[in-house]
């Protein structure tokens, strides 16, 4: 496991506000290199909301975003990702009316790697190789399954080169099959050197691959630690377990 | 070579239409010659809008302003003493300066915020431009003796529009093209990838803006005579927009398609009194006629015709597949 000094990201204190409702309350955790990371928790607690503060789809209302001891908060997600921190999308946004092969190409040319010519046409078969998305290189992005979408967003993101890659409920809707290919894809990726930052719903997939995780709830972070044991805190089981405990577990 | 022909079904007939173009004065009368002017004209004004407009999605409604600002350069210059074809790079230039000036502010917000900004300021250099004494007010302005000059004139609006699709289809195949092309499709998505929309979306509107601005310095110099309604004409503005989606957004040929429709529709509607009051019916009506049946245009319709584009798709995702089997 990596060593305690290897911190590559850290989130402190980061809150994020919509108009009345404060979706994140001073969140707080630190990743290390080479972790698989999860985070988790009941549906609205609040996961996107943070994979949106890290990589600056929008700003967080408050707190800060430590990416290798930089400081992410006021960059624009385009000054993120070219510094090797990327995000795939819950709700996947291909872009439909390009080629599956031209949906990573973007990711190649405008990521951190920005190639050109022989070595982008290179990285781009790489990735449709990686995500088994080969057969499907020349065909919309519009007419692909869930499953090939999701895996299309990893593609994506993973053309860009990064050294953190943040998935977003990548498994949410694939049948078993598809879940264990991506549990094998992302073990695979943690082995190649990245490290990853995981939203995930299926306790399976949480379980046997996070080294650690993070439980959200109404925006609060109410547990931490490996996953034997935050999967088992009081808190998380009642959070999970929904209205009559609720009160419990926010105090 | 078939292949190639194949995938781009307009390259022949475009490169014939282009010598036709090219050698027209040597042959043609001058009245055809000025329809052919205005034709190459209106090829500048669309495929210039589409770089921005088409590719990249963001429509804006005050292109005239762009026409405006390269006929005024020309004219003013020229009535200082220089030559008219070397105001046109100061007309491009300033053009560029007031793209970044609009786009700044408003490529920044998401949705219709730009296209609702360029109506008003398309309006607001018309107004300007119509008070102040140096433009000549609402009289306009003449350009001094000695600067006209048809053929060298044709020359130089047809080889613009020659260079224009140069560029953009130039464009269009680069990394340039896919980031506008992205940005259209799902701009979240886009910057999510590291692009950086703001840039890419100044960075066309002010080729497109320069393009138009160099257009219309080349428009004061056939017409001698410029005034704020005939170049900050809402109604030009509106065809500049018009051109590209009746022919084909988003495509080399849509736009080139919608000007030479549109050129011809104009030469129709001025000659009759009657029709050239009810061009915003008859262009509301093509309008309307083009989202409801076929929203990529001509080009649209043309690949549906020839089997391009099957309505339904050929292939059915793995996912459907299976689960069907
Ligand atoms: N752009 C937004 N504007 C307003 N409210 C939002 C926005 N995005 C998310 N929310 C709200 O913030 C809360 C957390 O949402 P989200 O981060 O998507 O949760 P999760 O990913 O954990 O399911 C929800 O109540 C959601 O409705
Ligand atoms: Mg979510």
């Amino acid at each position: 496991m990596p060593a305690e000094n290897g911190k590559i990201l850290a989130v402190s204190s980061v809150s994020k506000r919509f108009g009345g409702l404060l979706a994140l309350d001073s969140v707080s955790f630190e990743v290390q290199r080479g972790e698989i990371f999860s985070v988790i928790g009941p549906n609205g607690a609040g996961k996107t909301t943070l994979f949106s503060c890290l990589v600056g789809t929008y700003p967080p209302t408050s707190g800060s975003v430590r990416f290798r001891g930089e400081e992410l908060k006021g960059l624009r997600n385009d000054q993120v990702v070219a510094r090797g921190l990327v995000r795939t999308h819950q709700i996947v946004k291909p872009f439909r009316d390009m080629t599956v092969a031209d949906n990573i190409r973007v990711g190649v040319l405008y990521g951190r790697l920005r190639l050109r010519g022989a070595k982008a046409r290179e990285r781009v078969d790489e990735m449709l190789s990686r995500t088994q998305l080969g057969h499907r290189a020349q065909v919309k992005a519009g007419v692909l399954s869930i499953g090939e979408l999701k895996r299309l967003e990893i593609a994506r993101a993973l053309a860009t080169g990064p050294d953190v890659l943040c998935l977003d409920e990548v498994m949410g809707g694939l049948n078993p099959a598809e879940i264990q290919q991506a549990m094998v894809l992302v073990r695979a990726l943690r082995d190649s050197g990245l490290t990853i930052l995981m939203i995930e719903h299926h306790v399976h997939a949480v379980a046997g691959l996070s080294d650690r995780l993070v439980v959200l709830n109404f925006g609060k972070k109410i547990a931490e630690g490996r996953p034997g044991e935050a999967l088992r805190d009081p808190a998380v089981v009642a959070a999970y377990l929904g209205d009559e405990t609720k009160e419990e577990a926010r105090a | 070579m078939t292949a190639l022909l194949r995938r781009h079904p307009a390259l022949v007939p475009g490169v014939l239409f282009a010598a036709f173009l090219l050698l027209a004065p040597v042959f043609a009368q001058r009245g055809m010659l000025n329809d052919l002017w205005n034709m190459a004209f209106f090829v500048v004004l669309a495929s210039a809008w589409n770089l921005l407009g088409g590719f990249a999605g963001q429509v804006s409604l005050g292109y005239s302003a762009f026409v405006g600002i390269g006929a005024y350069t020309t004219v003013l210059l020229a009535n200082a003493g220089w030559s008219p074809w070397l105001t046109l790079p100061v007309g491009a230039a300033l053009a560029v300066a007031f793209s970044v000036a609009v786009g700044l502010p408003t490529f920044r917000l998401r949705g219709p915020y730009f296209t609702i900004a360029t109506i008003g300021v398309g309006e607001a250099v018309r107004v300007i431009a119509s008070g102040l004494e140096f433009t000549g007010g609402s009289s306009g302005l003449r350009m001094p003796q000695g600067t006209f000059d048809f053929n060298a004139n044709y020359y130089a609006m047809v080889g613009l529009a020659l260079l224009t699709l140069a560029l953009v289809a130039w464009l269009q195949k680069h990394a340039f093209g896919l980031a506008l092309e992205a940005i259209r499709q799902d701009i979240d998505a886009a910057e999510a990838l590291g692009v950086h929309s703001t840039q890419a979306k100044l960075t066309a509107h002010a080729i497109s803006a320069a393009l138009v601005a160099i257009g219309g310095g080349l428009f004061a110099t056939n017409f001698q005579y410029i005034s704020p309604g005939s170049v900050f004409d809402f109604r030009l503005s509106l065809t500049i927009v018009l051109m590209p989606i009746v022919g084909g957004m988003a495509t080399i040929t849509g736009p080139v398609l919608g000007a030479l429709l549109f050129s011809y529709l104009q030469i129709k509607l001025l000659a009759s009194p009657t029709l050239r009051d009810s061009y915003l019916f008859i262009y509301g009506g093509l309008l309307i006629v083009v989202m409801l049946f076929e929203p990529k245009g001509i080009v649209g319709l043309w690949e549906r015709l020839i089997g391009l584009r099957p309505r339904r798709r050929a292939q059915p995702p793995v996912g459907e597949a299976r689960r069907a089997s």
